[in-house]
Order: structure tokens, then sequence, then C-alpha cells
């Protein structure tokens, strides 16, 4: 095992500050940063010596020999279960990576419905209200090609479902809903089964379309309720939890177990083909190489390292570590070569942000002559990411491919979900343009469909009462 | 782009086409829908058919019978329950009609709607409201629709008291005219009947003035030597001078007739001073002669060739240091000219700014250039289109300066000019400004004042100077706008900002700027209603030939009469998709039949030599 490098931001705030030193013995759970700000604790997640302390990361060179117990986390009062939460460091660990401590630290029996805005919601009657409130389980592994979060379904359920319940007595909801694309059959029974006596949890299933797991669609996909890209879940009432992070509460609740590992899916020109390898409880800190290594070592010429999922992950480097948030590694093919054509870029908020977008220009040798944004991609404020004004269900595009045409591109290159893609699809190479979709070489390593026309319906059928 | 309920109301009549894919079973909303303002361009590039399409007031609530694509237009066999139509309304089906993005040409009139009726409000206190059924009017097509226009005009006249319609001469300004048929050079600057002596070696003191000014040549240009090769003219100035203590706008001015001074310029690195474009080239092939802004044809140019420092060409400094270098020569003239007697006076003309309470009062409101460089305009100089005592437009921040109508058609604004050698205002154009003097000599509008508002560079201060032009417009309590604009491109930005902001206040606003092909307006909003192109050349574009495309009188014309129309409340036709240099005939057909008058139109480009530039690049 090389190096294990903890970074001091795994999270949305500020870094935390080191509280160990170069020459310290640290075991699995010694808590070595914590937040100067919103943050959340982090812990070593091996045994070893802290070997270096720089300003953005802890590096630990790890014993030969690592032991699977751990340091238990301490609280003033054991029952207190958003204490734990907070102690553990757990973090949402479906990407997003806001600490979950703060997220929990709301009592939804007594947030009132916030107003709705009406032109995003024309079929909701004025002055509408839930009158439930709900833990929302995001269980849509929504980036094509991780499977992880499936798989822990699949061998954890009890576990997630425990972790489900913590949920609702800390913030006091009275329901709880899992959002699950319905093609996960397997998925799907094994959490009939788990909830089948729980009359306050129920399922929801969602089609097999990009994006359904942002969290705002899956409000939308579970109560109905479209918000404003600056309102909050529990503007309707709810919060929405990742899987794999209500795992962490339950293990913070039940063993005192620190936030110290991850499950994530290796993936793409790997040795041995291009099928999922998913590893359960790696501890943070593990270089991304490790992982491509212990899945089999990347098979001959490739065209880039991606961490996270095809849509919304950055490209990254075999020393880069791990973090709580790390969903995917996927090693693609190479890219086309555009031999300099001019190419415009289609931003969205479901997709890579604009540099992103020009990177992967950059890489298939295309030169950006033109930048169009989704009319629904909305900047809240200057600067801050993109987000999707009514997330799956598209605009309409016809306006930039004009703008594309106008400008002199041969190719366009898109990030759309699959609804606006369909849409770019219907204009676009009438008018000449050649599409090129930003996940493009990430979905031919994988195997998976190109996104191009959508053929499959937004509606899927639900189980009777959600069982 | 899919549309909102508001879009949705103002398109109820156009054709509903799906923007996404949707599926079947849905409730059709706006947001399903295409913004119907890109139609045109998807039909013409065959991506759209709009045969048997439904209207957006038809399918909305409606429910989609199966799942269509994007771009599906909205037919009866893919909805079920579309509902009846409603008879058009005239004014929201034109009216409210969104910006155009195309060159925006708009006829002055339109067949008013069957059975409407045509609204006259008479605001300054008298409160007179009338209603006239359009059809005792006899409007009943587009060329008729004008007469009502001058009918109730008519009929206000005749209802008011006539006390408060009598005119008010604000101030004269009286010009005094020097004919001048020679020019020559001499041991000192003089005039000597009718002829002209620039002082051998005045050179030097130009060069000498300021640092940027490298080099310095004048040449005396008689229409025997128009076929003289020149570089990119900067600007083209009146020579005028104030008698005594008199100040710009009012008083006497004296000024030369047949001579005018002509800046032309490059750097040392041989860089003409301009941009997109510039009219270096045989002269008597890049003039267009008898615009407001060029010299006529017969005029003997003082013409000065500066070469500024190289690369000062583009920054601010070069062409302020040129203009006011060769300010030394006209003011050396002007110190001359101070001092002859006034026997020698050709003729003498009287300007009258006057007021006519009880008409509709108007302002011009004129966006001139800040964005610096070359783009820029010394406001208000001591004598005629000088530089002393002027201030620049960016350092005033290009907010809006109010001026009296005889201000700017005595000078003062000394144009350094801007983007476009046809569509640039040089100095000679606001001595003859059309809109100015047209306005001033209607006797059906009042007009109240010129706003100058500088164009700036970055839109935070554009918007920053539209919204004082809103704000300032308001206060006049006007009745209707103009706003012009000179150059195209980045300006049109603040352009439609103005109009905007005026029209927002709930006032008519005319808009006038070159548009056709290349100027195309590429901003637009819902007040930018009423257009008039600038456009005289035969192919729409900025062919680099002098003054080609600035506002003339036939112009002004055309904005009056469709200024009139609009505070009248009558529908304008909205703009052609493509421009369309009929709309702008058959506009003037329409005014010449309504007023009997005949308007006659200025010769364009075609009327030139054919200089090799434009056989290459243009015609």
């Amino acid at each position: 095992m090389g190096n294990v490098q903890i970074l001091l931001r795994q999270h949305v705030g500020a870094p935390c500050q080191a509280i160990v030193k170069a020459g310290d013995v640290v075991k699995k759970g010694t808590k070595i940063a914590t937040p100067a700000g919103l943050g959340a604790n982090i812990f070593s997640s091996v045994y070893g010596v802290v070997e270096e302390v720089l300003e953005d990361r802890i590096v630990i060179k790890p014993d030969e020999e690592q032991k699977d117990e751990f340091v238990p986390i301490e609280v003033p009062d054991e029952n207190d279960k958003l204490a734990l939460v907070k102690e553990a460091g757990i973090v949402g660990m479906g990407g997003a990576g806001f600490p979950t401590g703060v997220k929990l630290g709301i009592n939804l029996a007594e947030t009132e419905m916030a107003e709705l805005d009406p032109e995003i919601n024309p079929e909701l009657p004025a002055g509408f209200k839930l009158e439930h409130s709900y833990i929302l389980i995001n269980a849509a592994e929504c980036e094509p090609g991780l499977e992880h979060n499936i798989r822990q379904i699949e061998e954890q359920c009890d576990k997630v479902v425990r972790g489900v319940k913590y949920c609702m007595e800390i913030t006091h909801a009275d329901k709880a809903i899992f959002a699950i694309k319905k093609k996960n059959e397997k998925a799907v029974e094994i959490l009939r089964k788990v909830i089948a006596d729980e009359s306050d949890i129920t399922i929801h299933l969602l089609p097999d379309i990009y994006p359904m797991g942002e969290e705002r669609a899956v409000v939308r996909e579970c109560l109905g309720v479209n918000l404003t890209t600056m309102q909050l879940p529990s503007a309707a009432r709810s919060v929405v939890v990742n899987l794999e992070t209500a795992a962490k509460i339950a293990e913070a609740v039940d063993e005192k177990k620190p936030c110290i590992t991850k499950n994530l899916t290796v993936r793409g020109k790997i040795n041995g083909g291009n099928a999922a390898h998913v590893f359960m409880d790696v501890p943070v800190g593990v270089s991304v190489g490790e992982l491509i290594e212990r899945a089999g070592g990347i098979d001959g010429v490739y065209g880039e390292i991606i961490m996270g999922g095809a849509f919304t992950g950055k490209s990254t480097e075999l020393d880069a570590p791990i973090t709580k948030t790390t969903g995917g590694i996927l090693v693609t093919i190479e890219f086309p070569d555009l031999h300099g054509a001019n190419v415009g870029l289609l931003v969205c908020a479901c997709g890579g942000s604009e540099e992103r977008m020009r990177e992967i220009a950059d890489k298939m040798n295309g030169k950006v002559v033109s930048v169009c944004r989704c009319k629904q991609a909305i900047e809240n404020k200057p600067g801050a990411p993109l987000k999707c004004l009514r997330p799956g269900n598209c605009p309409g595009q016809v306006k930039n491919n004009m703008q594309f045409k106008k400008d002199k591109c041969e190719y366009i290159i898109i990030g759309n979900c699959s609804d606006c893609s369909n849409t770019v699809m219907a204009s676009g190479p009438k008018m000449g343009l050649k599409v090129f979709h930003q996940t493009d070489h990430v979905m031919r390593t994988v195997g998976h469909a190109l996104y191009r026309t959508l053929r499959v319906s937004k509606q899927v059928d639900q189980l009777p009462s959600g069982k | 782009m899919s549309i909102t309920a508001e879009t949705a109301k103002a398109h109820a009549h156009d054709p509903a086409v799906l923007c996404c894919r949707a599926e079947g079973g849905i409730t059709i909303e706006p947001a399903n829908l295409e913004d119907p303002a890109i139609f045109d361009d998807l039909v013409d590039s065959g991506l759209l058919n709009l045969d048997g399409c439904l209207t957006i007031e038809e399918v909305l609530g409606a429910k989609l019978a199966k799942t269509c694509d994007s771009l599906c237009p909205l037919t009866a066999d893919v909805v079920e329950g579309a509902k009846a139509p409603s008879a058009p309304v005239e004014e929201a089906a034109e009216e409210e009609a969104p910006a155009p993005a195309v060159p925006a040409v708009s006829a002055p009139a339109a067949a008013p709607a069957a059975g409407g009726v045509l609204k006259i409000h008479i605001g300054e206190g008298k409160d007179i409201d009338l209603e006239i059924p359009v059809g005792a009017l006899g409007g009943g097509n587009a060329v008729a629709a004008e007469v009502p226009t001058a009918a109730a005009a008519a009929a206000v006249e005749a209802a008011a008291p006539a006390a408060a319609l009598e005119e008010k001469v604000v101030r004269t300004l009286t010009r005094k005219h020097f004919k001048i048929t020679d020019v020559k050079r001499g041991p000192e600057t003089k005039i000597e009947g009718t002829t002209l002596y620039i002082r051998e070696g005045i050179e030097a003191e130009v060069i000498a003035d300021q640092e940027l000014v490298k080099d310095f040549h004048l040449e005396i240009i008689t229409p025997d030597l128009y076929h003289t090769y020149s570089e990119t003219i900067m600007d083209v100035q009146p020579i005028a001078t104030k008698e005594g203590d008199d100040d710009i706008g009012c008083g006497v001015t004296r000024v030369l007739d047949g001579v005018v001074m002509m800046l032309t310029g490059v750097d040392e690195g041989g860089v003409q001073i301009g941009e997109f474009g510039s009219s270096e080239g045989y002269l008597d092939e890049n003039i267009m002669w008898g615009r407001p802004g060029c010299p006529d044809k017969g005029e003997i140019f003082i013409k000065g060739n500066i070469v500024v420092q190289e690369k000062t060409n583009m920054e601010r400094r070069g062409p302020m240091a040129a203009h006011t270098a060769f300010d030394i020569i006209t003011q050396e003239i002007r110190d001359v000219m101070k001092k002859l007697d006034d026997s020698l006076v050709a003729e003498t003309q009287e300007l009258r700014q006057v007021r006519r309470p009880g008409k509709k009062k108007v302002v011009i409101v004129k966006e001139i250039m800040g964005q610096g460089a070359m783009h820029d305009n010394f406001i208000l100089p001591v004598e005629p289109v000088g530089v002393l005592g002027a201030r620049a437009n960016v350092d005033l921040g290009n907010v809006p300066v109010c001026v009296s109508p005889l201000e700017v058609l005595d000078g003062c604004i000394h144009a350094l000019t801007c983007i476009g050698p046809a569509s640039k205002e040089m100095s000679r154009h606001y001595w003859r400004e059309p809109l100015v003097l047209e306005a001033l000599h209607d006797e059906e509008v009042d007009l109240c004042g010129v706003v100058f508002v500088g164009s700036p560079q970055i839109n935070a201060e554009k918007f920053y100077v539209s919204k004082r032009v809103g704000h300032t417009v308001e206060m006049m309590d006007a009745d209707g706008a103009f706003v012009t604009t000179e150059g195209f491109g980045n300006n049109h930005i603040d352009f439609a900002s103005h109009i905007e902001q005026i029209g927002m206040r709930g006032i008519p606003v005319v808009g006038m700027s070159y548009c056709a092909v290349q100027g195309a307006l590429v901003v637009g909003n819902k007040y930018m209603q009423y257009m008039v192109d600038n456009n005289k050349s035969e192919s729409g574009i900025e062919n680099e030939v002098l003054g080609c495309n600035t506002l003339c009188p036939e112009d002004a014309v055309r904005a009056l009469s469709m200024l009139k129309s609009a505070m009248a409340g009558e529908a304008v036709k909205a703009a052609e998709k493509k421009w369309n240099p009929n709309v702008k005939s058959s506009n003037v057909e329409l005014i010449e039949a309504a007023y009997g008058k005949k308007i006659a139109l200025v010769e364009n480009e075609q009327s030139l030599p054919m200089s090799q530039k434009r056989k290459e690049k243009y015609d």
C-alpha cells in the first residue's frame, strides 16, 4: 500500500485544519483534522505514521499490517444521534459533500412548506402544501456506468434502511421514500422485502434517463414539487440523502464508526474488460493509480482518467487521492481528433462546467469558436456552479444551434441531459452540425448507449402503494 | 427556447410548435412550446413546415395525443381538445410583437382593425379625449391609414383653444455666410474678397502642437483635383466662428461657404485611423457628395493629412491629438473671419428655435460614440466645431447632455467619429442635422430639445447611461421620442436599451440607425416597434463610402411620420424577417400620398465612379 493522502477539503465549505504533525502515529479513526468553518471532521483511514502535513493534505505512511478495528468516535451523550453523525465527519457521499450533520440539523415536523414558484409548478394549486415531511433517499445512481450504489442496496440493504430510520428520527420526518431506477430490478426486489413492514417507508421508481439524482429532480419525482434553483429540499419539507450516506449514518450510530472509507466503481479501459469493478470500504486517501491496479491496470493507450461520473466528474491523475465523495474512477478510450475544426460548446448545469467542456474540446483537438448556455442553466451567484431550473425537462435548444451555425461551427460538444440532448439532435444534424456529447468517450468505453436521441419514456409505472 | 405564459399570450395567434420532445397525454403548456420569433429562420432553412399548424391559443390546455419530438408543429391530428381560434386583434398581434432580431424596417401605417377606434389623447393640461371611429375617417387600407393622422391633427387644432397654440420663438441664431471661391497659400492667413489665404509654414506649428503628431501635410483640393488619392477621412468640418462673446447656439455665427476643413490620417506604420473600414482612396470615389456630414460637390477642401505616432491610431490620445493640432489652422481662419467686414456677407440666415405649446412634445436622443480611441466627441466647444472649451464625451462619463436644437446646428459637437465611414456622423453632420431641422420645422410637433448620450465601452456603463436617458425623457413629459445612433454593432446594445428605457415609460419611441444587412440588430426588446433604417447602399452594407448610410432628410421625414402614427396610437406593421429595401420605398410613397408632397431621395454609391476597393470587396 502506497502513501495515503488525506485532503483537508473533502466537503462543501472551508478546508479543515490539521491537528497532527509529521511523525505522529495514527490509527484508523484517529481524528487528524477539524473544521475551520462549515465542514466535517477528518480521520485517519489507516494505521501508520504522519509523514507530512501540507497546506491542502496530510500524507500518512501506512503500516504493513492493517487491522480492521478502529478508534470509535466519542460524544458527550451517546444517545445523541445527530452529535454522532456530526462527530463522525459524514458528508454527502453522492458527490456533493455537504456536511451531513449540518443537513440533518432541521426539524422537518415544524418546517413549513415554502411558497412555490407558480411558473414552474403550473399543475399545483396556489398555496399547495405537503401533509407529511420526508427523508428522500437518493438511490438513482444517476451517472451512467457506476454500480456501487445499487450494489450496496443489494448487499447492505438492512444497514441503509437503519440509517434512513435514524435520519427520520433526527429530523422528525414522518415518511421516507427511496428514489431508485426501475431498471435495477434485483435491488428493487430486495428493497421491497426489507421495507415490507415499514409503514412509513415507500419506493418511488425512476425512469432511466439523466439526470434523476439531482437533488431537486428527486424532490420533483417523489413529491411532484418543482423547486427553484435557490430553494433547498426543505422548501418541500424534505431532506435528500444519498443511500451510502444513510449507511454511514447507521455505522456512526450503531458502531461509533467515523467516516473513513468510500465505496466506488472503477471502470473503463482496464485489463480484463470494461465491466465495473466495485470496491466497498476503500480507505479515503488511497491513490487513483492503486485502485486502477487493483482493478487490473490500464489496458494500453487511454484518453483520460475521470474522477467521478462521466457527466459531472473531472479529469484526474494517477497519484490523486480519493476522498469521501469519490464515486467513480473511469479510464477512457482515446479522444477523436477533430484536426482543429471549429467547435461550439453547449454548456448546461447537468454536465461539465465550461472549463471542463473546453478541456474536452482541447483534448479532441477542436477550436472553440462559440459557447452557448442552456436557457435553464442558472448561475445563482456569479461564479457559482450552474443549476438547472427544471432538471431533465428541456427548454428547447434550436436557438443555440442557430447560434452555432452562425458562428461557423462544424462540430458541437454538448453536456446536456437526456431530454436536452434529444432536442439538440432534432435540429443540429439537419443544420449540418456534427454533434458530440461530453460523455461519448466514456460511453463508448463502458459500452453504454451514447446520449443522443431519447427513446424511453420519462414516465414509469409505480409499485402498488410504493411497496 | 420554451416560452413563458406572457410570451404565449403575446403570440396567441402564432403557430404552436413543440420546443422539445413531449409525451402523449400531457397537457400542453407554454413551457412545451418554441418561441415563434425564430420560426422564419427555421422555415427558411427547411427545418420547419408550418402547414396546418394550430395556433398557440388553440393548443394551450389541450392534450397531446401522441409522443412528438422537438420542433414538431402541432397539427389537429396530434392535439385533442384544441380550442376554437378567436379573431386576431390588430393591436395585440402587431404592437406587442417582440423586437425583431433582423434589420428593423417597419411600415409607418397599417390597416386599422375593422370597427376599431382611433384614440387620441391631448395632454398639455387640456385633457381632451377624442374617439373617432376609424370607419368614419375612411381608413380601410394601408395607403389610407396615414390620412387619419392628418385629419386627427386638424381636429385637434379645431377643438383646442386657439390662444394656447401660438408658436413661441425661444431664441434665434443668425448665420452670416461668406462666400469663398478660391483658397491659396500666402505669407499670412487672410481673406481678400472671396479668396482665402492660408499662411505658408503653418504646418510646422501643427506638428509642434502635439507630441503624438509626427507629420502633417496641407493640401488644397479644388474640384479639378477631386481624383486625388487620400488617406482615410477622419472628419469634415464647417469653418465657422462666433461673433463677439456669443455662445454656441445663439447670437451670430459667421461661416465660410464653398470650403470645408477635411482631416485625414494614418499612423507612422501606415495604418488608417479608423475602425470597421476606412475611406482611403481617390476622393471622388469614396465620398458620398451632399450627405449632411460630407462635402458638397464643388466645394474646396482644406485637407490636412496627419501622421500620428505608431499604434496610437487605436488609442484615445492619437485621434485626439490629430483633431486638436488640426484646429490650429481652423482657429487661425476663425480669427481672420471675426475681422471681416459685414459688406462681404453674401447671405444672412435666421434659425429659430420654436416651441409649439399644445402640439405633441417630442425629444431627439442622439447616441454618439464614447468608447474611446476615435470613438469620442468633443461637446460644446467655444467655437463651432472647435476644440477649446469642449469636454470630451468619454470624460463626461457618457451621461446624457441636454442641448438646444440650435446648439446642435451651431456645431456643439466636434466629432472624433466612429466606426464605419458610411455610417459615422462627422462634425458637419450636426451642423446640418436633418432630423433636428425637420422636427424644428414640422408644425405638427413641439421639439423640446436634443439629448446627446455617449455609448460607453462596457455593458454595465451602457445601462448606467441608458437609465439616465429614461429618467431624462420622463421628466420632460415628452409625448414621443426619437433615438438615433451612428455606426453599428457594440453601440446597438445601448441603442436598444435607450429605446427600452423610454418605451417602458409609455412614451412611443422611433429608433433610427443604419441596419440593413451588415448592421442588422443583434439585440432587441418589445419597445423597438418603430424603426427607421438609414441605409442607402444598394446591397445594404457598410461600403466604406463616406457618409453613405447616414441619416438624411428622407429618413427624418419617415421617422417623423412614424412617430406621429405611433403617438396617435396607430398600429405599425412588424418588420419583415429579412432586410427589404422596398419597405422604405413604399413608406415614402405612403407619406407622399398622405401629405401631398414629393420626397426627394438621395443618391447612393452607385452614382460614384467605381473604385478598385468597391469592385473587389463589395459590388
